[in-house]
């Protein structure tokens, strides 16, 4: 951690640069550290403020636009991803979507200081088509609230750096523990979910092709049912032909109308 | 696990009296076989908000 602080004293405003650009695309680099790194170097006269906070925008703002153009051609693939982990995936692709179509353009100055949102925040500004213009300036004004706060911290607390390297240690202990934990955790949940799950696998399962022939038999007998609960926002999306979709939400509705004389054939993604 | 939403509906339905199958692979593994697809009408997409 303090090898950090040594690279910022050496190569000034190009590791600000890199350290700031690599946590705005998503690496869990401490960003907030070198900018409290860079405050104190400009306090002593090693980098120049206005410089330092230029380079530090400049670089933020690359980074998150970069995102911002990955949300924009994927469109709703990456809320969709992420909230495959979800427990109902259909309805927390519409509850994000709605509360960030509500609060995005606040979301987008605060999020740098909230870890996750800050990477989430500008690609789904660009799912949800915002103006570039109108990103941009919020984005600068989230860059700029970041970059002001810690880089003021550090600026005025003059011994912050040593401070800093020590609280440093400390942390990259915690986080090692927490990181250890998380691991723990995803495998428990995997666990549970597979001995939950194990009364699906006696489910028959139906070869694609097989589906084919049945189909080319007798068409009338069978019923292809989409069960995705993503994959109906972006205009373009694909599913097998013929299909219906069947909502996973909505089934104890969707029981009335299914045809019980019929074979059907499901599938997901 | 791969095809769980297929596998949880279809076993659903199986208690519901239905015939119902899970497709091995689903969605990706028909598009991969290159069997027949289609675009999504128009009318059946959701609508999400955009800033737009």
């Amino acid at each position: 951690m303090s090898g950090i602080l040594h690279a910022l004293a050496r190569h000034g405003y190009l590791s600000l640069a890199v350290l700031v650009f690599l946590e705005s695309v998503g690496m869990p680099v401490p960003a907030a550290l070198a900018l409290a790194a860079a405050g104190a170097a400009a306090a002593t006269g090693l980098l120049n403020p206005l410089t330092a906070i230029a380079v530090a925008l400049a670089a933020i703002i690359c980074g998150d636009t970069i995102l911002f153009f990955v949300g924009r051609t994927t469109g709703w693939l990456l809320l969709g991803i992420l909230c495959r982990l979800s427990a109902n995936p259909e309805s927390c692709i519409l509850l994000s979507a709605e509360s960030f179509y509500k609060r995005g353009r606040l979301t987008l100055v605060v999020a740098k200081f909230i870890p996750g949102i800050n990477t989430m925040a500008p690609p789904l500004a660009g799912s949800m088509k915002m103006r570039l213009r109108q990103f941009l300036w919020l984005d600068a004004a989230g860059a700029s609230l970041y970059v002001l706060a810690y880089g003021v911290t550090g600026y005025v607390f003059s011994d912050f750096l040593a401070m800093l390297t020590r609280g440093a240690e400390t942390a990259s202990r915690t986080l090692a523990w927490l990181v250890a934990l998380a691991i723990v955790v995803y495998a428990v949940y995997h666990a549970v979910l597979y001995w939950k799950h194990r009364v699906y696998r006696v489910v028959p399962r139906v070869q694609a092709d097989e589906v084919v022939r049945r189909m080319t038999e007798d068409a009338a007998a069978i019923m292809i049912a989409d069960v995705r609960s993503h994959g109906y926002y972006d205009a373009g999306s694909e599913r097998i032909r013929g299909s219906l979709r069947l909502e996973p939400n909505k089934l104890p509705q969707a029981l009335q109308d299914l045809p019980r004389d019929k074979e059907i054939y499901l599938y997901c993604t | 696990m791969r095809e769980a939403t297929s596998a949880r509906v279809a076993h659903l339905l199986r208690e519901n009296g239905f015939s119902a199958y899970v497709i091995v692979g689903g969605l990706a593994g028909w598009r991969k076989a290159g069997l027949p697809m289609e675009v999504v009408p128009a009318g059946e997409l959701v609508q999400l908000p955009t800033f737009g």
